[in-house]
């Protein structure tokens, strides 16, 4: 094959000119290369997808979510227990002040003062003798705590 | 989980008829019809805070009257000149295949993730849409919630708050895990549209468009990361971004095409306030495909007012040309400019801009560029890809109708320095900023980029059976003879 596509003339076997077989190999060569590249870019993504999925679906890192889940669910029932509908509450708590507010939504009102609020929440940490062992809503190593202003 | 089925359904259920009516009965619809439940929802969000009144009420009334103007256009005989539905054994295997890639990630609902950013913003904003017009007003307004990001738009709270008025707010796994369902329905329009790549050519061809649409699912999810499926949703409108290139930039021109594209771009720009940016950038080029500029006009505009005495005539159908671009620019994007109008009616500005920052532009944008490139690994190969492709085969992707691949190209620069340009005029401190975030707002880029390999894979698997074909057809009768069979 190599010897007729070096001579300018021949033709190859197929009938056409040894040009167009030229062209005809380079097109294959290409079309090769451009599935063989796609296939291995989108097969690597894919395995590192699948690799994804298998970590997050471990039995530690679902316990783990579980957790902090329950955690929050805890903190969301305790809210709303321990609060009248439509509260002004001031977050007495710069680490989980987003935590609080957002779970606050549509029952307490979030206040920017002190001033203005009539009850203030805030998370404590929940140890055996800490200041959270008393209260009410204990949810996986946080207390919600609950003060009237 | 079939709690998050039954809000999928509900979502889907009101814009079954509008996809029908788009897609025919093609694959897109199962994935098209909860994507226009969603932006239905999305409509109610912004009348619940624009008129007054709840969400569902809203939701109730907008999709009746969607649904309405649909059997309306259908009894008045008005029909989208769809091309042909694709043989049903050949809907059901693109179906197949790819529901099987989007439930592949889809495992990992079962960990029940919440994000930080599903619980501080997307969490919080379902809750106050599904409490009504006043808590939500009440709610975007409150300084403390500043934190919650309230200029986003509502398509995913919308969503989630419908999730709560079915099924209550006991659990608050529901919104979030929508979000989730609906990221996969994005990257269900985006594979079936690149199967759709393969739809009449040949049979390799096909099974290998299918192949590469079940393909492009799974890149979704891998390129997001655990962000596709714990509530975030930058997988949403990127995917929502990337299905409204495929389909309006990408696959040949045509009515249904043009439609689908428009819902997707107008998804991305009700979900993100980088999917509004970039989703009217979409618009725009998918505009100028449709409606190409030509310098005509000038030449036309020039000799009429030459040669009459009113050139105002003449320029009547320049203004209609622009008018229908202008219209095809903001008619799919109007919920999602509505609700920014409104959200600055109330006076709530974008935090990313609030306060200047202390860093140079140049060290911000030196810091930019190498945490987008990062994220970019597979740009060089799609380079290379499209350079291949476009010197050999350039004709072969002309033939089939498909865009120029510029068009693409243009879409993801469009999104890179659109966000390039956050990160470097943003008030953020720099580094921080981009180490939680430079991987999600990049996902549109990557999985276009991803896209670009499958479409270029799709034509040159087509050329390379077409040239085994002629090949065999070219070699049969010098093999036959040679052989010394008979001569046909």
């Amino acid at each position: 094959m190599t010897r007729y596509m070096r001579m300018p003339g021949r033709v190859a076997p197929d009938g056409r000119s040894v040009a167009a077989a030229r062209r005809h190999l380079a097109r294959r060569i290409g079309c090769a290369l451009i599935v063989a590249t796609a296939s291995v870019a989108l097969g690597l993504s894919v395995h590192h997808g699948l690799q994804t999925t298998t970590a997050l679906l471990r039995p530690r890192a679902i316990r783990g979510s579980v957790v902090a889940d329950r955690q929050e669910e805890c903190i969301y029932h305790g809210i709303r227990a321990d609060l009248p509908k439509g509260a002004a509450v001031y977050i007495n708590d710069q680490v989980h002040i987003q935590r609080l507010a957002e779970l606050s939504t549509l029952w307490a009102v979030p206040q920017r003062r002190r001033a203005t609020a009539r009850w203030t929440i805030a998370l404590v940490p929940d140890s055996p003798h800490g200041p959270g062992s008393h209260l009410r809503w204990r949810c996986y190593g946080l207390a919600l705590e609950v003060r009237r202003t | 989980m079939t709690e998050l089925l039954v809000v999928i359904a509900g979502l889907g259920a009101p814009g079954f008829l509008l996809a029908l009516a788009v897609a025919g009965a093609s694959p897109v619809l199962v994935f098209l019809a909860p994507l226009i439940g969603a932006g239905l929802a999305a409509v109610a969000a912004v009348l619940e805070l624009g008129v007054g009144g709840s969400l569902l009420a809203w939701y109730v009334a907008v999709a009746v009257i969607a649904n309405v103007a649909v059997v309306a256009l259908w009894l008045a005989r008005v029909r989208f000149p769809a091309p042909a539905d694709p043989p049903w054994e050949w809907s059901i295997l693109t179906l197949a295949v790819v529901l099987v890639a989007l439930i592949i990630p889809l495992r990992a609902l079962r960990a029940e993730l919440i994000g930080w950013d599903a619980n501080s913003i997307w969490l919080t904003h379902a809750l106050m849409v599904s409490g009504g017009h006043h808590a939500l007003v009440s709610g975007l307004k409150n300084p403390v919630y500043l934190f919650s990001n309230p200029d986003y738009p509502p398509l995913v709270p919308a969503a989630g708050g419908l999730a709560f008025a079915l099924f209550g707010r006991g659990d608050l796994h529901i919104a979030p895990g929508t979000t989730v369902l609906l990221n996969a329905c994005a990257l269900g329009v985006v594979g079936a549209g690149i199967a759709a790549l393969g739809s009449g050519r040949r049979q390799l061809t096909r099974l290998g468009a299918i192949a590469a649409g079940g393909a492009i699912c799974l890149v979704g999810f891998a390129v997001a990361g655990q962000f596709g499926v714990n509530g975030y949703t930058d997988l949403l409108w990127a995917a929502a971004a990337v299905g409204a290139v495929i389909w309006g930039l990408v696959l040949p021109r045509g009515t249904q095409a043009l439609v689908i594209a428009w819902i997707c771009a107008a998804v991305a720009t009700l979900t993100k306030n980088e999917g509004l940016t970039t989703g009217l950038a979409l618009l725009v080029l998918i505009a100028l495909r449709y409606r190409p500029l030509t310098l005509s006009w000038v030449r036309r505009l020039r000799r009429r007012s030459e040669g009459r005495r009113f050139p105002d005539v003449a320029a009547w159908p320049v203004a209609r040309e622009w008018a229908e671009r202008a219209g095809f620019v903001v008619v799919p994007a109007l919920p999602g400019l509505v609700w920014a109008g409104l959200i600055h009616r109330l006076g709530i500005s974008d935090r990313f801009f609030e306060s200047p920052s202390s860093e140079t532009l140049v060290l911000r944008a030196h810091a930019t560029i190498d945490g987008m490139a990062a994220q970019l690994a597979v740009a060089p190969v799609a380079a290379a890809v499209l350079v291949a492709g476009c010197c050999l085969l350039r004709r072969d992707r002309e033939r089939a109708r498909f865009g120029n691949p510029a068009w693409l190209w243009l879409a993801c620069l469009a999104s890179l320095l659109t966000i390039f340009a956050t990160y470097v005029f943003g008030g953020y401190e720099i580094y921080g900023w981009l180490t939680y975030s430079v991987n999600r707002t990049t996902i549109f880029a990557q999985l276009l980029l991803y896209a670009e390999l499958a479409i270029w894979l799709v034509i040159a698997l087509d050329t390379a059976f077409a040239d085994d074909r002629v090949q065999q057809r070219n070699a049969t009768p010098s093999a036959v003879s040679a052989a010394g069979g008979p001569r046909s």
